[in-house]
């Protein structure tokens, strides 16, 4: 635009430079020098003018008027601080709330995972027909893994375990705990890693009982391995047995599973392989295309038994199988409530317009007569749309400015809440595309907010306007009350979406737990070890550092267990063996426990007993229910004294313990609330099935807990010690109590609280700010006039409900449409709400409680004002 | 003069190397013998005109008396220009001639 820019100045140099060279040629025929200069201007003609016609066919003339409108702009905002500073505060919030959620929305949905060619990655879906209609993300069984990486050629297909479990690492004399995840051979391949050090895995590394190799991280290289460029090859203790290490993957790499440690997976299809407990990803091969893929896995699939045996029972129903993109794949769960989360910073935004829309219209009409007076002295309304326009555009770049400020301090205060490895993206940082967004954003808030001044100025009357002081009709005063109406309104269904979340929250936070979490230390250890697959090893492991414990004083009682409350437990099936069910296996949850388990954990006993020491490995196998177990299958008739099928042996049911809360695990049951009663079964850790354990083992780390009276110094060191006493090389992973159990599991639940009650306090704030400065602006502006009512006979009082009236009315009616517009637009959150209904009566009573509240605070405030207003004095200015 | 003639003569003009303002001036009324007379001013608008369109370009350098001059040059837009406008010049001129020619006959 400014290319070729030239100054006046240099013009005139070369204006001058050619009446010289002319004076010099004339001098030259024998001129003198006075003749010669008017010759030469003569010859050139009216020099000012061309000077003129210079400058007018430049850009300068826009470009400084442009000037001109920019510095009187500022000018004007200086002159009213307190506006200037409200309004770029007010956008500022806005645009930063938008910023901080839009680089959410950049990182989730529209960056491409940091992988080469992420478009021609994918992961599996299957589509069912019929009465259990589903199309979700599948993982594989064993068998069907090795058709898609054997028959799908047109694919580099790998799995990987589902999640990492903890491990015992041994390098060394040190041992660490660890998170281990298990890949097949080509995994790095599909996700396009090159290592650093060393190689992939072979076909033969990943084949069952092949040699037992592992890739490290980057970050495990550096600190256990001070980033040893000689560790191929070295030996390590995993999981108890040696395993050499063959690679390190390079800085930064994130993989689906993020693990310390990689090993091969060695599918088979038994064990593990025999349930679909492998997560599949593919590349693409080059020229390959997706239908392609689409049409060989289908075929392969179609062969493998679980897609058989599902048709042969399921008559005339289909399943497709069919790939996604990696990148949809991974930010499926996120998406609705990250697009929610910018739905809600965009009525933030359309709020703090609003707000601004009022408080510039006040400003344009307070300055009604300065702009009649421009109009008057000749400026054409062009030129004054112009200047009001450059105001608001610079009020948006300095709100833009502190926005994207704010936008950055939100957006590391929203990282900080968040937990390791929450969000399937590396890092979210404010990158060229959120700086673009923001700056759209900031030329479409000025528009919005200076659409409707510049409207209601076009309209200024000269004569009127430079003849009265106060031009305030009674229209823009309806037209603000409609704004703050609608920014309520907006307000509301923000304040209801994060009452109902919030209420939800403290249901699922206050359900009896069905055991005394208080006074309980727990800390889990990692028995994927050659050394445990002995159950008697395990046995004593258990008796030995459970008794360590008991010995520490302040601890009541010491017990271990698979799992705890809060957590997810074990799936297993059971075969019942009695009643009209006779024969129908059922899956439970189930939890291996020692003797005190119950005691330690306050469980009550409703029934029966629990477990002794003498519920040994030899003695008649027993297990304790649940009362939702009792209930549900053995119909709460006599349920001590029957026996149930577990793993073919005949188990005896001893005792009824009371339901406790367990983890749903949302992320795999969709729709299901995070934390549930369900059926459980114990079983003595002593009686577990030996094939049984390693298989346990690898999926889950037992919890050792401790019951202790009051707090106890040391306690974590000394339960170490009991632990170290019996075995030197298990490591705790760490030490935490119930509460941090709960609150793992709520995760989800709790930070969506957070931002949405954040983002709905920050929509009150604006409005109350909103609502405050129409008050404040109708009692400044009739102040004459209240002055006479009172010199008449008006109350304070009276003056003060008049007025405030314009306000409470306005808000009123955005109460009303925001609960009209919430009780129908939050019947979109049913998924997530637990324990309430979208139409929760209390939800309901706070929010209408709040805004009324606020309401009254903000249209109070500025109305006190009018007790200051003295009639004598109004009447005299008149 | 005719709208066009000036940015021609001064493309013309400058098709044998860089000139600044006033040696372009002298060089339109030397070669046309005087007849043309330009107010030199008013070569100032079409040479920032042309510049504009890039069919010339402008430097400041010294010249061959050691003043300070802003000296012009053909761009090769320019000369292109040059060549499509003398060819519609010299065929306008020819046209014009015709006429003014049958017209002088007839009368």
């Amino acid at each position: 635009m400014f290319r070729g820019r030239r100054k006046p100045d240099d013009f005139t140099a070369e204006v001058e430079a050619h009446l010289q060279f002319e004076m010099e040629r004339l001098r030259e025929q024998g001129m003198n020098e006075e003749d010669a200069r008017a010759a030469a201007c003569r010859n050139f003609g009216n020099v000012t003018q061309v000077r003129e016609r210079f400058y007018e066919s430049g850009r300068w003339v826009s470009w400084d008027h442009f000037w001109q409108d920019v510095r009187y702009g500022l000018r004007m905002l200086k002159k009213t601080p307190g506006f200037t500073a409200m309004a770029v505060l007010t956008l500022g919030l806005g645009i930063g709330a938008n910023t901080a959620i839009f680089s959410l929305v950049n990182a989730l949905l529209l960056k491409d995972l940091p992988y080469a060619h992420p478009e021609r990655m994918g992961t599996i879906y299957m589509r069912t027909t019929g009465a259990e209609a589903a199309d979700e993300q599948r993982n594989v069984d064993g068998e069907q893994w090795q058709l898609l990486r054997d028959e799908v050629p047109s694919l580099v297909s790998a799995v990987s375990s589902m999640g990492t479990n903890g491990v015992n690492l041994q390098a060394g004399s040190r041992v660490q705990y660890l998170h281990a995840g298990r890949v097949s051979a080509h995994y790095f391949d599909v996700l396009a890693l090159q290592l650093i050090l060393g190689r992939n895995y072979s076909a033969d590394e990943d084949r069952p009982h092949g040699p037992k190799t592992a890739i490290l991280s980057y970050a495990l290289w550096r600190t256990t391995f001070s980033a040893n460029r000689n560790v191929l090859g070295q030996a390590v203790l995993l999981k108890g047995e040696p395993y050499t290490i063959i690679g390190v993957l390079p800085e930064g790499a994130t993989t689906t599973l993020n693990a310390d440690i990689y090993t091969a997976l060695q599918a088979s299809r038994e064990g593990e392989g025999g349930g679909t407990n492998f997560e599949p990803i593919a590349r693409l091969r080059d020229g390959a295309t997706w239908q392609q893929a689409d049409a060989e896995m289908n075929r392969a699939l179609a062969r493998s038994l679980r897609v058989l045996s599902f048709a042969k029972n399921n008559p005339g129903e289909q399943r497709t199988y069919y790939f996604v993109p990696l990148q949809k794949a991974e930010t499926d769960a996120l998406r609705p409530r990250v697009l929610a989360l910018m739905l809600a910073a965009g009525f933030i935004l359309l709020i703090a317009c609003a707000n601004l829309a009022g408080l510039t219209l006040v400003r344009m009409l307070r300055r009604t007569s300065e702009l009649a007076t421009r109009l008057a002295l000749g400026a054409s309304p062009w030129q004054v749309q112009r200047q009001l326009w450059i105001e608001n555009l610079l009020l948006a770049l300095l709100g833009g400015a502190v926005g994207v400020e704010i936008g950055f301090l939100a957006l590391r205060g929203l990282l900080a809440l968040l937990p390791q490895h929450f969000l399937p993206v590396a890092k979210v940082s404010l990158d060229s595309r959120v700086l673009a967004f923001t700056l759209s954003l900031t030329l479409l808030t000025s528009v919005l907010f200076g659409m409707l001044p510049a409207l209601v100025t076009r309209k200024v009357d000269l004569r009127s306007s430079i003849a009265s002081r106060t031009v305030i009709a009674a229209g823009t005063v309806r037209l603000r009350q409609a704004l703050i109406a609608g920014e309520v309104a907006l307000t509301v269904v923000l304040i209801a979406a994060a009452g109902l979340l919030i209420r939800t929250l403290i249901h699922l936070e206050t359900m009896p737990p069905g055991f005394n979490p208080n006074g309980v230390i727990a800390a889990k250890a990692s028995l994927d070890n050659v050394r445990y697959h002995d159950p008697a090893a395990f046995r004593k492991l258990l008796d030995e550092s459970l008794a360590a414990m008991r010995e520490i004083p302040g601890v009541q009682s010491a017990a271990l267990g698979l799992t705890l409350p809060y957590e997810r437990a074990l799936i297993n099936g059971v075969i019942l063996r009695d009643g009209k069910d006779a024969g129908q296996e059922i899956s439970t949850n189930e939890v291996y426990v020692t003797p005190g388990y119950f005691d330690t954990l306050r469980i009550p006993v409703v029934e029966g007993r629990t477990f002794t020491q003498a519920d040994g490995p030899d003695a008649q196998p027993v297990v304790v229910i649940n009362q939702s177990f009792a209930r549900k299958f053995l119909h709460a008739v006599d349920p001590v004294g029957r026996f149930l099928k577990i793993e073919n042996k005949d188990v005896l049911v001893v005792g009824v313990v009371g339901d406790t809360m367990l983890s749903s695990a949302a992320e795999l049951n969709a729709g299901s609330a995070p934390l549930t009663k369900e059926e459980t079964i114990y079983v003595p850790a002593a009686q577990i099935n030996p094939h049984f354990l390693p298989l346990v083992h690898s999926f889950f780390q037992p919890s050792w807990i401790v019951r202790t009276t009051g707090s106890v110094e040391g306690i974590t060191a000394q339960m170490q010690r009991g632990l170290e006493s019996t075995d030197p090389n298990l490591p705790f992973s760490g030490f935490y109590d119930m509460k941090d159990l709960m609150a793992a599991t709520l995760t989800t639940q709790r930070i969506e609280v957070a931002l949405l009650t954040a983002m709905a306090s920050l929509a009150l704030l604006l409005s109350a700010v909103g609502l405050f400065a129409l008050v404040a602006s109708i009692v400044v502006q009739k102040t004459r006039e209240i002055g006479i009512r009172m010199a008449l006979g008006s109350t304070v009082g009276e003056a003060m409900l008049q007025i405030g009236r314009s306000g409470v009315s306005a808000s009123l009616v955005g109460i009303f449409l925001g609960l009209v517009v919430a009780s129908g637009a939050l019947r979109v959150m049913r998924g997530v709400l637990y324990g309430i209904g979208v139409y929760d009566p209390l939800t309901v009573a706070m929010v209408v409680f709040t805004l009324v509240l606020v309401t009254l605070l903000a249209t109070i405030l500025p109305t006190l004002k009018i007790v200051k207003i003295d009639p004598a004095n109004t009447l005299r200015e008149e | 003069m005719l709208q066009g003639t000036l940015d021609l003569l001064i493309l013309r003009t400058l098709i044998f190397g860089a000139r600044h303002g006033q040696g372009i001036a002298r060089a339109i009324q030397e070669t046309s013998e005087e007849e043309l007379l330009v107010e030199h001013g008013a070569l100032y608008p079409a040479l920032q005109r042309l510049e504009e369109r890039a069919w010339i370009s402008a430097k400041w350098g010294i010249s061959s008396n050691n003043r300070k001059a802003r000296f012009y040059s053909l761009t090769a837009v320019g000369r292109k220009q040059l060549v499509k406008e003398t060819t519609k010049w010299n065929r306008l001129a020819k046209a014009i001639a015709r006429i003014l020619g049958s017209a002088a006959s007839e009368g």
